[in-house]
């Protein structure tokens, strides 16, 4: 590879400033902003009552509405208006301290905010969302997609995915604001405490989940890697230095691990970033399959589902948000035979699945970093594999999921009834918040997902190696462990 | 640089790479990933099997 593609890709201009802080720290403190503004509630006092919420809708003026009764006068425009504003200044704030260009920032987001926002209004009008037949009574619709009030995430996807098939040119305007990661880190952070709601009512199911998906992600890691990597090098002939990042990047948790495993192996920079394009194309291919697929064959095994989208659909963002679709398309499955499911188990176990995986990416990547460091590419001892690189590479936004996930359970079950019982409501609001971050990611997931990139030149090889061990391999062991450990567990019944 | 030069540069790289058999290092990680993995997939199956998850 020539060595002005290596320095295009490795090397920033020497004037680029050095941010205060990462994009992890900066998740946990945005989640933590806004869980602890929305706990605020607890004492009576309504601090982010007015974010907008959107209801599935067949006439426009019902679309919209604020979370809280309490700021109702505010309108469904006006929370709309507030919560573009909001989250402009706590974002432009972010991305100042990320030492982007916040002008550029504030107007890319802009247009990623009204635009995904736009695309999650669209997915909720009645003859895409609605489910029953008592819903289709209620809006005077005679049929409907059933795809349900999260299936619209989906719609935010297609947009950013026609923007950056069809308007590569606008793309790369907003491409100051199109950042996933970040969205999706913030979006856990905040999952911890509406995933704590949810398991206060059933602790002993929820440790019986968490220590499942422990023992599910353990064979994930195992089996997936070095199958793939087998497969990488064996029949596709790639080198160890692209092989490793491709077989993290495909068998654990898509970019995260690609660039870990990257580092950790010293390979060149070029090698993580062009997996991780790949990675960021059959997510999206995955998320637009296996929720459905799921609805079809898995309604009856709902946390087989959930599981099943943590393992096998890659990226946090891309499994987390997968996790959310599939548990409104099997709850309302289930719903129509008169089955109803307590929301949020699937959902979390998926997004536990997720975490549990990331936590460990630091780990295989110091075992992978050890073995090439001391065995392969046997370096200096000044280049080795150290213990430190655990910690440097662990994902810092689980720590505020965890944060999150035990001042909620303290919150729902330590503290005095008055106080326990406006708990799930004070953190309902922080979840609406959540929901508006998963929209940005999926948004944002799509305008990063250029199809062309897959006719590359020289990406055929990656791709095919990645279609083969994705869908002939790591796809279907992901559903058998997800069998494994969670069939015949159900979700509580909801009321 | 140009993106032509970056695709013709990768896919110059790709099609030209020695090929690099399996280090005894690498079979040997393959190997006990995958030893590991399968026989704690039949453990934890098993305890699993006689723990079910409280409701």
């Amino acid at each position: 590879m020539s060595n002005a593609y290596l320095a295009a890709i490795r090397s920033p201009s020497a004037a680029a400033p050095v941010a205060v802080i990462n994009e992890d720290w900066l998740a946990v403190l945005l989640g933590l902003l806004i869980f602890v503004l929305a706990l605020a509630a607890l004492v009576h006092v309504d601090l982010i009552g007015w974010v907008v919420t959107t209801s599935v809708w067949s006439s426009f003026g019902n679309a919209l509405g604020t979370t809280s009764k309490g700021y109702a006068a505010l309108g469904g425009i006006g929370a709309l208006i507030a919560t573009y504003v909001a989250l402009t200044l706590a974002l432009s704030a972010a991305a100042a301290a990320l030492k982007s260009d916040v002008k550029r920032f504030a107007l890319a987001f802009t247009a990623v905010f009204w635009i995904a926002y736009a695309s999650w209004v669209l997915g909720n009008y009645a003859n895409f969302a609605a489910v029953t037949q008592a819903e289709q009574q209620k809006f005077g619709i005679s049929w409907s997609l059933k795809l349900t009030s999260e299936g619209a995430y989906i719609f935010a996807l297609v947009a950013g995915l026609i923007i950056a098939n069809f308007l590569p040119r606008f793309a790369e305007a907003i491409k100051d604001a199109v950042r996933p990661d970040l969205y999706i880190k913030v979006a856990i952070v905040i999952l911890g405490g509406f995933f704590a709601v949810t398991a206060a009512g059933r602790l002993s199911l929820a440790s019986s989940l968490i220590l499942r998906g422990v023992a599910a992600i353990v064979e994930a890691y195992l089996i997936y890697w070095a199958v793939v990597y087998f497969v990488a090098r064996k029949w596709f002939g790639f080198s160890r230095e692209w092989a490793a990042p491709l077989a993290s990047g495909i068998s654990i948790c898509g970019v995260a691990a690609a660039i870990a495993t990257g580092g950790a192996i010293r390979a060149r920079p070029v090698v993580p970033v062009l997996v991780s394009s790949l990675v960021l194309i059959f997510a999206v291919i995955e998320v637009l399959v296996l929720p459905f697929f799921s609805q079809i064959f898995l309604a009856h095994e709902p946390l087989v589902a959930g599981a099943w989208m943590g393992l096998a659909v890659k990226t946090d963002g891309a499994a987390v948000a997968a996790g959310g679709i599939t548990e409104s398309l099997i709850l309302a499955k289930n719903a129509a035979e008169g089955i109803r499911y307590q929301p949020g188990w699937i959902l979390g176990t998926a997004a536990t699945i997720k975490v549990f995986i990331d936590i460990f990416i630091g780990i295989w990547a110091f075992v992978l970093g050890y073995i090439w460091t001391t065995h392969i590419n046997v370096t200096a001892d000044a280049d080795r594999a150290r213990l430190k690189e655990i910690w440097q590479r662990f994902p810092k936004f689980i720590i505020g999921f965890v944060v999150t996930f035990l001042v909620g359970l303290y919150l729902a079950l330590g503290t005095p009834a008055d106080i326990a019982k406006n708990v799930p409501a004070a953190i309902g609001e922080a979840n609406t918040f959540r929901v508006i971050f998963f929209i940005l990611t999926f948004f944002s997931i799509g305008v990063l997902s250029n199809f062309k990139a897959l006719w590359r030149q020289g990406f055929g090889k990656l791709a095919a190696v990645y279609l083969v061990s994705l869908f002939g391999f790591v796809v279907w062991v992901g559903l058998l462990i997800s069998w494994l450990f969670f069939s015949g567990i159900t979700p509580p019944l909801a009321g | 640089m140009p993106q032509s030069n970056i695709r013709a540069d990768l896919d110059e790289e790709l099609r030209n790479a020695p090929v690099e058999p399996l280090l005894p290092i690498e079979k040997k990680l393959i190997v006990w990933s995958l030893s590991i993995g399968l026989a704690l997939l039949v453990v934890l199956g098993a305890i699993n099997h006689l723990f079910p998850a409280t409701p």
